[in-house]
């Protein structure tokens, strides 16, 4: 299981409706990219922090394996924004304004990025996917999706033995066998997708497999005070930002 | 490298939204219509998106001497149809996105447009075109793989060039600066994929001939017979 999914079915927050969470998660993320970056984006991020540090429980140092992937790309985005190309100051030129508006770029990119980890880190995938049959997603996709979630464990633990397998045979010694490993993953990871395939559809036409995948879904109901609470927070969020953005600007 | 979450404007994460739609509802009604006459296809495409996900995990090594992984748009395109791919690599870019926090919600119409429409078709277009002039199939299988690779990070650029237009030279400068800083990673990097893609076809054509004729990827008494045993040995 990756980290994140890991986290998520062991957070405080499992046995919460995913729309609570989404509207709380999601909704701190589009309100990072809606609002002014300054002080809208960084009173988010702080917000977000907050909140997945405290009522949501999430350990600082998953948060930060997982935090620091996209921050690593906010910053190099952010950086081609220092330089300008062209102009009276030669062909390339550092930009008139640029790290103002890096440091816009990176306060809305990371206070969105938590968002959305705050509604990772608390929603289990297996949660999420079967209700988005009744969210309007046809169904036959819905299954699919349900499949290949479950199978990307498997696969992902199967190339990681094979890699394993390969690396005793002295498989990544030179470039050469680097590369005829590297197929050779690629190539079975196809040929066990389908097998697995296979096997699965033997299986299940034993149990009378119709072409629908019925699973259990924990039972959970939207918590009104908490979508209302999370309503609360974007809202003051919003009037916070435009009370300070004014004195400040 | 997909746009990272909250990198772009609301109107241009809203466009590309909408601009991807079309796309993606289409290949829905492909794989509904496909599920409905063919129950068992659920796993097999579920099977096809796991698939395509774990090409992302499959580190490559870079000529640059860095290392990177391959979209795996190329041969998603080749086995499975652009159509296909398009939700499949929806899926895809919504669990890296959920699951590695790889990519984001807000950019998954962008991420969809570059490396789940424009990098399968244009893919997919040319490894049709040259399949015309009767080119061994691996030949056709690395261009395909080399161009879906390429066209996904050119489209990328030209989505941050639009959101984030240079001061100085404007749309076509800063197309430029994402362009060239792109390149230097990206045109080693689809060679990278288009090697590796062929050298994975080599392997299935020569242990699942079963799954690719299934899949249309070959045809029975074509790439079967001498042309494609000549190009696998």
């Amino acid at each position: 299981m990756l980290p994140i999914d890991a986290a998520a079915h062991s957070s405080r927050w499992r046995r919460r409706h995913p729309v609570d969470k989404a509207v709380l998660g999601l909704g701190l993320t589009v309100f990072a990219i809606s609002l002014p970056p300054w002080p809208g984006a960084a009173l988010v991020l702080v917000t977000a922090l907050v909140v997945l540090l405290g009522p949501a429980g999430v350990p600082w140092r998953r948060l930060w394996r997982a935090y620091r992937v996209p921050l690593g790309f906010c910053v190099t985005g952010a950086a081609t924004l220092l330089i300008q190309v062209g102009g009276p100051n030669g062909f390339v030129a550092l930009a008139e304004g640029g790290p103002a508006r890096a440091g816009q770029l990176l306060l809305r990119t990371s206070a969105a990025s938590l968002g959305v980890l705050l509604f990772a880190f608390t929603t289990p995938m297996s949660d999420l996917l079967p209700r988005l049959v009744r969210a309007g997603v046809p169904a036959p996709v819905v299954d699919v999706a349900l499949v290949t979630y479950r199978m990307s464990f498997l696969l992902l633990d199967s190339l990681r033995r094979i890699r394993e397998a390969q690396a005793a045979r002295l498989g990544h010694t030179t470039r050469t066998a680097a590369w005829r490993s590297l197929s050779g993953l690629g190539a079975t990871a196809f040929v066990r997708a389908f097998d697995r395939a296979a096997r699965l559809q033997s299986g299940l036409a034993g149990r009378g497999y119709d072409g629908t995948l019925r699973v259990l879904v924990p039972d959970a109901r939207v918590s009104v005070r908490f979508t209302a609470a999370s309503a609360v927070l974007l809202v003051s969020l919003t009037a916070l930002t435009l009370v300070l953005e004014r004195p400040l600007t | 490298m997909h746009i990272a979450e909250g990198f772009l404007p609301p109107a241009h994460a809203v466009a590309w939204g909408v601009a991807s739609a079309p796309f993606v509802v289409h290949g829905v009604r492909s794989l509904t219509r496909e599920v409905r006459e063919h129950p068992e296809s659920t796993l097999l495409l579920g099977a096809s998106g796991a698939f395509t996900f774990v090409l992302s995990a499959l580190k490559l090594p870079s000529v640059t001497g860095s290392c990177s992984h391959p979209t795996g748009t190329g041969l998603g395109a080749l086995l499975f149809r652009p159509p296909i791919m398009a939700v499949l690599g929806t899926i895809t870019l919504l669990f890296q996105a959920l699951l590695l926090a790889h990519g984001g919600l807000t950019t998954l119409g962008a991420n969809v447009f570059s490396m789940a429409v424009v990098g399968p078709w244009a893919g997919y277009g040319v490894y049709r075109l040259l399949r015309r002039f009767d080119l061994p199939l691996m030949v056709t299988v690395f261009a395909a793989a080399f161009v879906a690779d390429l066209s996904t990070y050119c489209v990328t650029s030209v989505q941050l060039a639009l959101a984030f237009p240079d001061p100085g030279s404007g749309f076509l400068g800063a197309l430029g600066k994402f362009g060239s800083i792109f390149a230097v990673t990206q045109i080693p990097l689809a060679v990278s994929e288009g090697l590796l893609t062929v050298l994975v076809m080599r392997l299935l054509v020569q242990s699942s001939k079963g799954e690719l004729t299934r899949l249309g990827v070959l045809v029975a008494g074509r790439e079967t017979g001498a042309n494609a045993e000549a190009v696998a040995r």
